[in-house]
């Protein structure tokens, strides 16, 4: 046996060699043909690099294809909704706004919409409006019970996921985020499932226990719970990365300094693990708190908005205001008063992150 | 002492019933979802529900198919996920060495200028970009999905951050050997950020991939459907089947879940850059 596997070798060794050999002489001929291509190449090359900018503004070729991304798609649009707020749609925009006739070049802008122009109708009317404010009481619902909820939770499980004592740390962190990856949409087709009536696993445990069904998607009480079950579900695990990510920067010797002057579990938590996750709890808080207020997949999907509009959130009004009843004007003013409250949101985070 | 030794033990007890039951929690949507997609439609609507995965994933996936080409719409976003992510990757990357190696005017203007659209909310520039894009006649195209979030404001900040850590006197030499400034970028800066730009990717393709007030604006027609707009267009039906709905469900989660596990470290790392914490 020993020997045939050597023989074997050996031969697969020759091939071996003969095959590299081949192969080298190959592009060896191939280099020696190609050679004044490449040099003309390589001449093209230096040629480019001589001419390309030195030090002083090479910086600006860095940043140019960004910017320039970032001016049309990013910064005019801003500017441009808090415009549009002012006016009421007519339609799109037919002619030019600007242009630049140089002969050859004929550069032209056209006019993105027809526009009539309402000054501040468009707020007025937002604000006698009930379903604004019946979106605004919704997303504060939902903000009100989810956040709190999911931030316990969270806490909680990094707590536990961080104790000295648990096993399988490594699994059980992985299960719980696990829903992070989970795309928007996919999961809520999931829960518009789960919390079925009639086919849902929920009221078929309920039922086993003795209760009854609850009508998770048709009640608007319910519906906002569901909607809250399903956000949970889906960030808890988030949030709880962040803040295990928050508890592990916490220094040992300061649990142990409290351990000899006989602090116990609770006082541990609120003396030591309180005030030094602070910063980070208050950041998780914040974050939450805006991806509150941008919910949109998840009623969509879920519940549409209804029973009777009881789950619709702002950002869900303003698609429908916009996208479906065309009212693009009043849907920017309504734009314009949710980026307003989010942003006020955002400030607070990037002062509560910058602060340490 | 025993007190004490008991206490411990029920503490301990309690911690771990609260974990699993949490980890129980968490996977039985997953579960639920599985079964849901191997159960052929009249097994499903029966009750007691079946809890056991049967074996009609293929026959489903095939009358998914039928209403709608399932396979094209996850070519979709991967393609667009991909395309973006790459593209952005360069984007932020460029522009964040320009802003933590070089000196230029205006160079702290224009960066906070970038930086305060960090704090606005994407659904801002949903109707603008619609106009825009309505204007362009762009609409029911992926450049129309892709570009406009290209110049991503929190890829340019992780990038700055990070570059910033780079020795000048390692670019200074390369500079001293000759090499140009691009050189000195994608030879010398680039290879020291790779864990820093594998969490951005993750970022990036994260974010197109959950992408969908946007994309149910922009995109028209059913060829061109990502993921989430298919999925939503196929509970908007008439009739629901929630058989086939489960099947699109799993094909979109059960791959993102793989790469999780697989990702893990570097998932966890673009949580962490991606909530802005440093």
């Amino acid at each position: 046996m020993a020997t045939s596997d050597e023989t074997d070798d050996r031969i697969g060794q020759a091939y071996r060699r003969r095959v590299r050999t081949t192969v080298r002489t190959a592009a060896r001929k191939f280099r020696r043909a190609a050679r004044p291509l490449w040099d003309r190449f390589r001449f093209a090359r230096q040629d480019l690099t001589a001419a390309t900018p030195t030090l002083p503004r090479v910086a600006y070729i860095f940043i140019a294809p960004f910017f320039l991304l970032f001016s049309v798609f990013l910064a005019f649009p801003v500017f441009y909704t808090l415009y549009l707020s002012f006016f009421e749609y007519q339609g799109v925009g037919q002619g030019s706004l600007f242009w630049v006739d140089l002969g050859p070049v004929y550069l032209e802008i056209p006019k993105i919409a027809r526009l009539d122009f309402v000054g501040l109708g468009n707020y007025a009317r937002l604000l006698g409006n009930d379903l604004f404010w019946q979106s605004m009481f919704n997303t504060s619902y939902i903000l009100v019970i989810q956040v709190p909820l999911m931030i316990g939770l969270a806490l909680a499980l990094a707590l536990a996921l961080n104790a000295s004592f648990l096993r399988l740390k490594g699994v059980f962190r992985t299960a719980i985020a696990l829903p992070v990856s989970a795309n928007l949409v996919a999961y809520s087709t999931v829960f518009l499932l789960l919390f079925n009536e009639q086919l849902g696993f929920l009221n078929y445990v309920l039922a086993g226990v003795g209760l009854g069904p609850v009508p998770w998607l048709t009640d608007g009480f319910w519906a906002r719970n569901t909607i809250i079950a399903a956000v949970t579900w889906r960030w808890t695990g988030y949030n709880m990365i962040i803040l295990l990510a928050g508890l592990q920067t916490i220094p040992q010797q300061l649990y142990e300094a409290a351990e000899i002057d006989g602090a116990n579990r609770w006082e541990k938590f609120r003396y030591v693990t309180l005030p030094q996750l602070k910063p980070v709890f208050l950041f998780v808080v914040v974050l939450s708190t805006i991806g509150t207020f941008k919910l949109f997949a998840e009623p969509y999907v879920i519940t549409g908005g209804g029973p009777t509009n009881s789950t619709i959130t702002i950002v869900q009004y303003i698609y429908r205001q916009a996208f479906v009843n065309f009212n693009l004007g009043y849907a920017s003013a309504l734009t314009v008063v949710f980026v307003a409250v989010v942003s006020a949101f955002s400030v607070a985070q990037i002062k509560i992150g910058g602060e340490d | 002492m025993r007190e004490q030794r008991r206490k411990d033990a029920v503490w301990r007890f309690l911690t771990y019933a609260f974990v699993i039951t949490m980890v129980v929690v968490m996977m039985v949507p997953l579960y639920w979802m599985l079964v849901a997609a191997t159960l052929p439609q009249e097994q499903f609507l029966q009750f007691p529900p079946r809890l056991i995965p049967g074996t009609a994933f293929l026959d489903n996936f095939a009358a998914l198919q039928e209403r709608l080409d399932f396979v094209r719409t996850i070519r979709n976003s991967v393609l667009i996920a991909v395309v973006y992510t790459l593209l952005s990757l360069v984007l932020c990357s460029m522009a964040g060495f320009a802003f933590a190696k070089y000196e230029f005017k205006f160079k702290e203007p224009i960066f906070y200028a970038i930086l305060a659209t960090l704090v606005l909310p994407i659904q801002l520039l949903v109707i603008p970009l619609f106009l825009l894009m309505a204007q362009l006649d762009w609409t029911n195209t992926f450049r129309a999905i892709i570009l406009p979030w290209a110049a991503n404001p929190i890829g340019i900040f992780l990038m700055r951050q990070n570059m910033k850590s780079i020795p000048d006197a390692l670019l200074e030499s390369a500079r001293m050997d000759g090499a140009t400034e691009f050189q000195i970028f994608y030879r010398i800066a680039l290879p020291t950020m790779r864990s820093s730009l594998a969490a951005l990717a993750i970022i990036l393709f994260l974010f197109q991939w959950d992408l969908f007030l946007y994309p149910l604006v922009i995109l028209e027609t059913a060829d061109m459907y990502t993921i989430p707009i298919g999925l939503a267009q196929l509970t908007g039906f008439q009739r629901i089947y929630y058989d086939q709905i489960m099947v699109a469900a799993t094909l979109a989660i059960v791959p993102m879940v793989v790469l999780f596990l697989v990702l893990q470290k570097q998932f966890v790392s673009g949580i962490l850059a991606g909530s802005l914490k440093e």
